[in-house]
């Protein structure tokens, strides 16, 4: 199924990628190279700082840690936001600050058996690519984290963009203006439009709706515009 | 173009649903449903902050390597920091000078230096390899400047400022002599005692100032099995070993190398216990200066003697007997010594008293006298911490902490108020049950109401009165209970949770969590407010134990109580026992479960019941013979009627062997399939089945032309997973294998190459969702695997093993996680209408609500009209992490070892329990909340709208009325 496509997809772009890779010579070893030299027993440590702008160290260090590749290799944070992580083998990781409150982006460290270090972008998909970090890691919080959706507060403009207030807002704005825009002297048009009217609305009981509407505006304004209003009250009509 | 406009429309509403489906927490919920438990393990070593008189924090370092501040007055943390487990992160030695805490890790390989204020780090220096023997602070002229470091070949001292090495000196004959404790006085030297067992003390004197070896000799001592057991320095240089064989204190001053001056006990008026091994207990309160003079003797379990050493002659001050634990503590010049000892043997619970004694003459301190009573569900007092400090009449005041064996630590303040506890068992959960609660005397009422046969109309009008008038008064009287708890102060509204007060609420969001630590105390919580309501120490618990918990009846079969049984399984015998409690009230049932005398191999607890409504529990032993608990007639009567439909199956890991079972009639048992997985090429990590209280609401899955995929059901399918025993990163791999547990027919198999462990897995539905290491990409990887029927289902009344002729469709998809992992589980809800979200411990602290539909082996590469239809996510390598779908927000949960997952009584929220180092209890809503008001639902907005409507239509009528009236007229 799909699982057979996946890997395909992978060695295409891990074969371009080997392509950069070549390319860099800086690097003597990959990665991977470091990772099968397990004989070799020296140990390296990580270093780098933390840096929450703003903020005094003091305040956030004790309730921060320094993973390595999950909880495999752990660091403390000391009082000034530096931190060292100790004991590790030459290999390649990524390194996360964790703090309830502040994000902090994840870096990649690259440990050759030789001790040499390198730290780059994490990107899971393209694992060999590199983008250069500084070393001793430079980790900057980019800001707090945001784990709280927010609530749908009653405002007015929550209120007027609402579906069926627009439903109820459009066609009254169409009412008022529909009346300038169009020709509403035309005695043909507005005979037309009175039997839709009452073919739309054929209990007599009820309040005839372009009436009082007639009513409501020709109290107002001249009554040269009455006909206009019950006319412009027909799209409304159709629209419900 | 109207089309091409619906479409758009249908894409938004899409897009609405999958943005909504996504749950999160708002901030006005904080607290509000959820709760969070910090631990920090059975503590190790524990240092009251004395720099100040008015500081409030003990420092301690724990089993669990963690290091942290506890705040006196509340029992809460301060700050914790977690290393990582194992030896690499053990906590060897803890030292406290002023505000530094000076921690030995991993076995010699860290030393670390606390702020304690802060609980920042100072500093932390990486030690030369060698083995950890013991660590001192090292005065000089009234300083303590350096920390000594003795490893088995060497010693080195570090200035306390900076970590630095002052200087490293091999030990003279390393490889024979073994040195097991330093010493020093503030004099600029230091001492190293070394043994070599049942021959010689080889003393070797270190100068402070540039590790010159000033002086070396050794002293004969053919009895000692063991330095650091049987010896202490005291007074000035006054090294003080007790031979439990000849039993005699034998003395030897480091400064003037002599022989060892031999005292009897029994010279000294001393008699010890026969067969009790004395122990020895001083004091050094300040690294700069010579311990004390006076030294506790223990002479027997419970007999102490505090005795002086004066001018080479052993004084004995006073004679404790009974005292079960002795401590000193210092507070400026005064050292005090405290004994604990049982007030009253004959009461039950039994009281306990401390005493504070004068260490100097070893008289009794007026007013100090400490009352308390030991919790008699728990374990004994094991160690007792003593933090002492003088009164504004300079006399001497103290707070104690009393551990106990079952990992308890009690706060106890004169005269004896226990200001807290601390129950670090909890650190160590290993398996847990969330229990409904039993319904109140009148919620039992109403409900027996329906239960009993009709007698009469007239009867039963009268029942159905007399229930109503009793809800009526409930109701008052919990109207008249708000109305009164209103008019009083906020702090001092108590809702304390006690047994008498907990019953079932109309939704049974509430239930009591079952939690079996690894210590053997078990634990009752109510799971709304975190509240410990019983508790319960299993004293015979052995220390490899493997834990079993099932609910054999639950709380709806009133008047019968609910009833748990833990087996209790011993990992290196087999040797199990069967522990009965009720869940609600954690007492002991009254039924005796049977004795196992034989290894069990495996446990099962049947859907049968007996005729008082407990399910009944089938245990295999090692002969492959069946026992059954309960196990009366009428049990297994009805075992031998399904006998022939109860089928089982064992795993042997070490020989890679899976077999299945059927059950005979006369209760022995016959093998029916083996499957063997060769051991040499990959070993059975886990096998996991589904849960038995799931339920799946739809059968099958609605494709985009309107035809359904049906699901592949198999309750009796089991998911195997194995690693490869080759752990090189070329050909190390992962293999799951889907089995069916009644025929051993293989379903699937599929392997992920170039993977390792550690796998997690859930198996749910027709899904099996599982993560692993690629060694290749060195990333997490997650996979799914779901398998569907096709378009037809072959049975839809029934699902049998053994009747399903067609093998299902399998299909599987596998996606990039961002984070590792350290545990996972799924929702679940009672009906299994809503949809589901799998829940990922993840490493951070966060636990991730991730839905389900991100693991869809059906999501497209390509979007097709059909995908749409479906709602399918369009395929995406990466699955994303959000700390929006945290569900615990900033409240992180630390080495999650287990999330637990129960339905409540609506269906769309779940109860979720994650424990590890801490216990975190929420709900979620997967769907959101659908059959309940939204709890910020505004009353206010809609009452207005009715209102504002209601006086619309008035006027709108009068204006009517009016209008008519004018016609009439015109």
């Amino acid at each position: 199924m799909h699982i057979e496509r996946i890997p395909l997809l992978w060695l295409l772009l891990q074969a371009t990628l080997v392509v950069t890779w070549g390319f860099n010579a800086e690097m003597d070893t990959g990665p991977s190279a470091g990772a099968f030299a397990q004989s070799n027993s020296d140990r390296f440590k990580i270093e780098g700082r933390a840096i929450v702008s703003g903020i005094k160290p003091q305040d956030w260090v004790s309730s921060a840690r320094v993973l390595v590749e999950g909880e495999e290799y752990v660091g403390f944070l000391r009082t000034d936001g530096s931190f060292a992580v100790n004991d590790i083998p030459p290999g390649s990781y990524v390194v996360e600050i964790i703090s309830p409150t502040f994000r902090f982006e994840p870096v990649r460290v690259d440990i050759t058996s030789k001790g040499k270090m390198r730290a780059r972008l994490v990107n899971y998909i393209k694992t060999s690519e590199v983008i250069r970090q500084p070393y001793p890691l430079q980790v900057r919080a980019s800001g707090p984290h945001s784990y709280f959706m927010k609530r749908e507060t009653w405002g007015w403009t929550d209120f007027l963009m609402n579906p069926m207030v627009m439903m109820m807002i459009l066609p009254l704005l169409i009412i008022v203006l529909l009346p300038k825009v169009v020709n509403t002297n035309d005695p043909e048009m507005r005979k037309e439009m009175e039997q839709s009217m009452n073919m739309l609305n054929p209990n007599p009981e009820l309040p005839d709706v372009s009436e009082l509407m007639t009513k409501l505006f020709s109290g107002s304004k001249g009554s040269s515009k009455t006909g206009g209003s019950s006319k412009g009250a027909r799209p409304a009509v159709k629209r419900r | 173009s109207a089309a091409a406009m619906a479409k758009f429309i249908l894409l938004f509403l899409k897009l609405l649903a999958i943005l909504y489906t996504v749950q999160a927490v708002f901030e006005d919920q904080v607290g509000k449903f959820d709760w969070k438990q910090q631990y920090v393990g059975s503590v190790r070593f524990a240092h009251f902050d004395n720099q100040i008189q008015s500081s409030k924090k003990v420092l301690v370092a724990t089993e669990k390597n963690v290091f942290a501040a506890i705040n006196t007055r509340t029992g809460e943390l301060f700050w914790r920091h977690v290393d990582k487990t194992g030896p690499e992160g053990n906590i060897d030695a803890l030292l406290l000078q002023g505000q530094d805490a000076v921690m030995v890790v991993g076995d010699g390989r860290i030393l670390r230096s606390w702020e304690v204020n802060v609980g920042g780090l100072n500093w932390e220096m990486v030690l030369d390899s060698g083995s950890f023997q013991s660590a001192s602070l090292v005065g000089h002229q009234e300083h303590v400047k350096y920390v000594a470091v003795l490893k088995k070949a060497a010693i080195s001292l570090h200035y306390l400022s900076n970590g630095h090495q002052k200087w490293i000196e091999n030990l003279p004959e390393s490889d024979s002599v073994d040195y097991q404790s330093v010493y020093s006085e503030g004099k600029g030297e230091v001492f190293v005692l070394g043994l070599v067992p049942h021959s010689h003390i080889t003393v070797v004197v270190y100068s402070i100032d540039d590790g010159e070896i000033l002086k070396q000799f050794t002293v004969e001592a053919p009895w000692m099995p063991d330095l650091q057991s049987s010896c202490s320095v005291i007074g000035k240089g006054m090294l003080t070993c007790v031979d439990a064989g000849s039993l005699s204190l034998n003395m030897l001053d480091l400064h003037a190398h002599s022989e060892m001056n031999q005292i009897p006990l029994q010279s000294i008026g001393l008699e010890v216990s026969s067969g009790f091994r004395p122990v020895l207990v001083s004091s050094q309160p300040n690294a700069a200066r010579p311990p004390l003079s006076e030294f506790f003797l223990q002479i027997g379990p419970d007999q102490h003697v505090l005795l002086q050493l004066n001018k080479g002659q052993i004084l004995t001050l006073r004679d404790f007997k009974p005292a079960m634990l002795v401590s000193f503590a210092t507070t400026g010049e005064k050292t005090v010594a405290a004994v604990m000892s049982p007030k009253n043997k004959t009461v039950n619970p039994p009281f306990l008293c401390i005493n504070l004694f004068s260490a100097e003459t070893g008289r009794r301190l007026l007013d100090t006298t400490l009352i308390f009573t030991m919790d008699p569900n728990g374990g004994k007092p094991e160690k007792l911490y003593v933090q002492a400090f003088l009164k504004k009449d300079d006399s001497v005041g103290y707070r104690v902490i009393v551990q106990t064996e079952d990992h308890q630590l009690t706060f106890i303040q004169q005269p004896g108020r226990v200001l807290w506890t601390r129950e670090e068992a909890l650190s160590d959960v290993v398996t847990m049950e969330m229990v409904d609660l039993p319904l109140t005397a009148t919620q039992a009422e109403l409900e027996g109401e329906f239960g009993k046969k009709a007698d009469g109309l007239m009867s039963m009008v009268l029942k159905r009165l007399s229930s109503q008038l009793i809800l009526l008064q409930a109701w008052l009287s919990h109207l008249w209970k708000l109305f009164y708890d209103a008019r009083q102060p906020r702090s001092q509204v108590k809702n304390e949770v006690t047994i008498e007060n907990l019953s079932r609420d109309e939704f049974n969001l509430q239930k009591m969590m079952v939690m079996v630590t690894a210590s053997g105390k078990l634990f009752g919580i109510d799971s709304k407010t975190g509240t410990i309501v019983w508790k319960h120490y299993l004293d015979n618990v052995p220390s490899n134990a493997a834990f079993k918990l099932m609910v054999q009846r639950t709380t709806a079969h009133f008047p019968h109580p609910p009833q748990c049984t833990l087996l209790i399984k011993d990992k290196d015998t087999g040797l199990a026992t069967l522990h009965v409690f009720n869940p609600i009230y954690g007492k002991k049932s009254h039924v005796t479960p049977p004795l196992l005398p034989q290894p069990i191999l495996q446990s099962m607890l049947l859907p049968l019941m007996d005729q008082d409504y407990a399910k009944v529990l089938l245990l295999v032993d090692d002969q492959y013979k069946v026992s059954a608990f309960p196990s009366t007639k009428n049990v297994l009567q009805q075992l031998q009627d399904v006998a022939s439909s109860v089928f089982f199956f064992l795993i042997d890991a070490n020989q890679g062997r899976l077999s299945g079972y059927r059950l005979r009639t006369d209760l022995s048992t016959e093998l029916i399939w083996e499957v063997v997985i060769p051991a040499e090429v990959q070993k059975i990590v886990t096998v996991n089945g589904k849960k038995a209280n799931e339920h799946v609401h739809s059968q099958g899955r609605v494709m985009g032309d309107r035809s359904v995929l049906y699901k592949y059901l198999n309750p009796n399918l089991l998911a195997l997973v194995t690693e490869s025993t080759d752990q090189h990163q070329e050909r190390s791999f992962v293999g799951i294998i889907l089995i069916d547990g009644v025929t051993g027919r293989i379903i699937h198999e599929a392997v992920q190459r170039k993977a390792r462990g550690p796998v997690h897995i859930v198996h749910s539905e027709n899904w099996v969702v599982y993560e692993y290491w690629s060694t290749k990409s060195r990333r997490v990887e997650f996979s799914v695997i779901e398998l569907y029927e096709g378009m037809e289902l072959y049975n839809s009344t029934v699902f049998s093993s053994l009747d399903r002729p067609h093998a299902p469709q399998v299909l599987q998809q596998s996606y990039i996680f961002p984070s590792a992992i350290s545990a996972m589980d799924a929702t679940l809800t009672e009906k299994g209408i809503t949809s589901r979200h799998l829940l990922i411990g993840l490493p951070s602290g966060g636990i991730l609500s991730l839905p389900k539909m991100f693991l869809d082996p059906r999501r497209p590469e390509i979007v097709s009209e059909q995908s749409r239809e479906e709602n399918l996510i369009p395929y995406a390598p990466e699955l994303p992490i959000r700390t929006e779908w945290f569900i615990n927000y900033n409240q992180s949960v630390l080495r999650v070892r287990g999330i637990h997952t129960a339905p409540s009584g609506l269906e769309s929220t779940c109860l979720v329990v994650a424990y590890g180092l801490d216990i975190y209890q929420t709900r979620v809503y997967p769907s959101k909340q659908f059959d309940v008001l939204k709890d910020d639902y505004d009353y206010m907005l809609i009452s207005s709208v009715l209102l504002a409507l209601f006086f619309a239509t008035m006027i709108s009528k009068r204006l009517a009325e009016v209008k008519l009236l004018n016609r009439a007229w015109r």
